[in-house]
């Protein structure tokens, strides 16, 4: 059996914490305290820690301590401003693909960060962070059956949106 | 299978989370019904879209702030969590006499194969050579092993090939090809099946999938090398891709 370090075991996911952290926040500073927060539980309790999926162990505590800190300071889960921030352009696209690209991330982004965040949470852990139902529904606490119609229902509210807002300027 | 039907389990089935007779069910379907064909191509659209919407990777002040704090709470438990890790990395080199058994030798391999994949994505030392053209990346490795390792590109099925380096699994020079798979990272390293892996041919033939540390490990051997795919890619999609790689 080998040492289960804490280092070795959560740290390869603090990027993926992070993610999660950053979709359910909607924003950098916001994200990086729910996650630092996180990482300080997870020391506490890793000696409990027996599973051995720790990238999930992660996001349930992740999950947590910003269940912690909206429900603490009420009114902040649907508020703040959302920070524009671009992605680096790809440099193997030519200027019209890339800007095209670019156009098609931030609707997509500002779709997605429009969505409720019980919708929002469940897409990002499957589509982004590829979970599982079963893994999905250990993280965010509800039965299956509840995991799979937040999909449906996120994915459909999200083709709708992409089309309404595909024929406009995109959002700066 | 009627199109409410096929409406009501598009998403399971899009999400590889159905069993194989409603999977069946629903290809048929889709061979007799265009409605239900293009539904399905929505939302395979919509998956690829919400694909590529930004990945927040962590900053690096939170990443050492992280760390600082770790560094600070460095307990007695894991002073001799360290001094187990010791031990057991003196009795891996020591040619394994502490690890009988076929099964916990390939966990051993696993738990390595998974420790060289964490080691160089936080060192951000995945590549030796950068490249997506399987004519690059094969040539790299002439001269720097003793055998020459089957390097396949599988873009055309989503998992393109990024690069390769040298590494070391056993203590012996292995290939290490890197895969993408939208943000996640695969390593497959490749080693000739007998040589500095003994006991790989028996008990672990067929291919075998573990879980190490949230990491899935799939191992197989084909054309008479061993191959070790590591990545925190979901179990369906890392099945998918060694299925491809082990039959090309």
């Amino acid at each position: 059996m080998a040492p289960r370090v804490f280092e070795e075991t959560v740290l390869p996911h603090l990027n993926a914490a992070f993610n999660y952290a950053r979709w359910l926040t909607r924003n950098d500073a916001d994200a990086e305290d729910v996650v630092q927060d996180a990482c300080v539980r997870a020391m506490r309790y890793f000696s409990s820690f027996r599973d051995d999926d720790a990238r999930a162990w992660l996001f349930t505590i992740v999950r947590n301590a910003w269940y912690n800190r909206i429900s603490r300071r009420p009114g902040v889960a649907d508020a703040g401003p959302l920070d524009p921030q671009d992605e680096p352009p790809d440099g193997a696209l030519d200027p019209e693909e890339r800007l095209l690209q670019q156009h098609t991330v931030a609707l997509v982004r500002s779709a997605l960060e429009r969505l409720p965040v019980d919708f929002r949470e469940v897409i990002v852990l499957r589509e982004i962070e590829g979970l599982s139902y079963k893994e999905i529904a250990a993280v965010v606490r509800v039965p299956i059956g509840t995991v799979m119609s937040r999909l449906a229902r996120g994915r459909e509210r999200l083709t709708a949106a992409l089309k309404l807002a595909a024929p406009m300027e995109a959002p700066r | 299978m009627s199109c409410e039907q096929v409406e009501r389990d598009l998403d399971a089935y899009l999400d590889r989370e159905l069993n194989a007779e409603s999977a069946t069910a629903i290809r048929d379907h889709f061979g007799r019904c265009a409605a239900c064909r293009r539904q399905a191509a929505e939302r395979e659209t919509l998956s690829r879209l919400i694909r590529s919407a930004p990945y927040y990777s962590a900053p690096d002040h939170l990443r050492a702030r992280v760390m600082a704090q770790t560094t600070r709470r460095r307990s007695v438990r894991r002073a001799i969590g360290w001094a187990v890790a010791a031990v057991l990395t003196v009795s891996v080199g020591g040619g394994m006499s502490l690890l009988q058994l076929a099964s916990s030798r390939g966990d051993a391999i696993a738990e390595e194969a998974v420790n060289s994949h964490v080691r160089a994505m936080m060192a951000n030392h995945l590549f030796d050579v950068r490249s997506t053209d399987q004519h690059t990346v094969k040539p790299w490795f002439q001269g720097k092993l003793d055998f020459s390792p089957p390097v396949a590109d599988l873009s055309s099925i989503g998992f393109p090939l990024v690069g390769g380096r040298l590494d070391y699994l056993r203590g012996r020079p292995v290939a290490a090809l890197v895969y993408q798979r939208q943000q996640h990272t695969i390593n497959v390293f490749v080693a000739p099946e007998e040589a500095g892996m003994p006991g790989l041919n028996d008990a672990l033939a067929q291919a075998s999938v573990r879980s190490v540390r949230g990491f899935h490990v799939h191992h197989w051997n084909h054309g008479g090398m061993s191959f070790w795919a590591v990545s925190d890619l979901n179990d369906a999609e890392l099945t998918r891709f060694s299925r491809a790689l082990a039959a090309p």
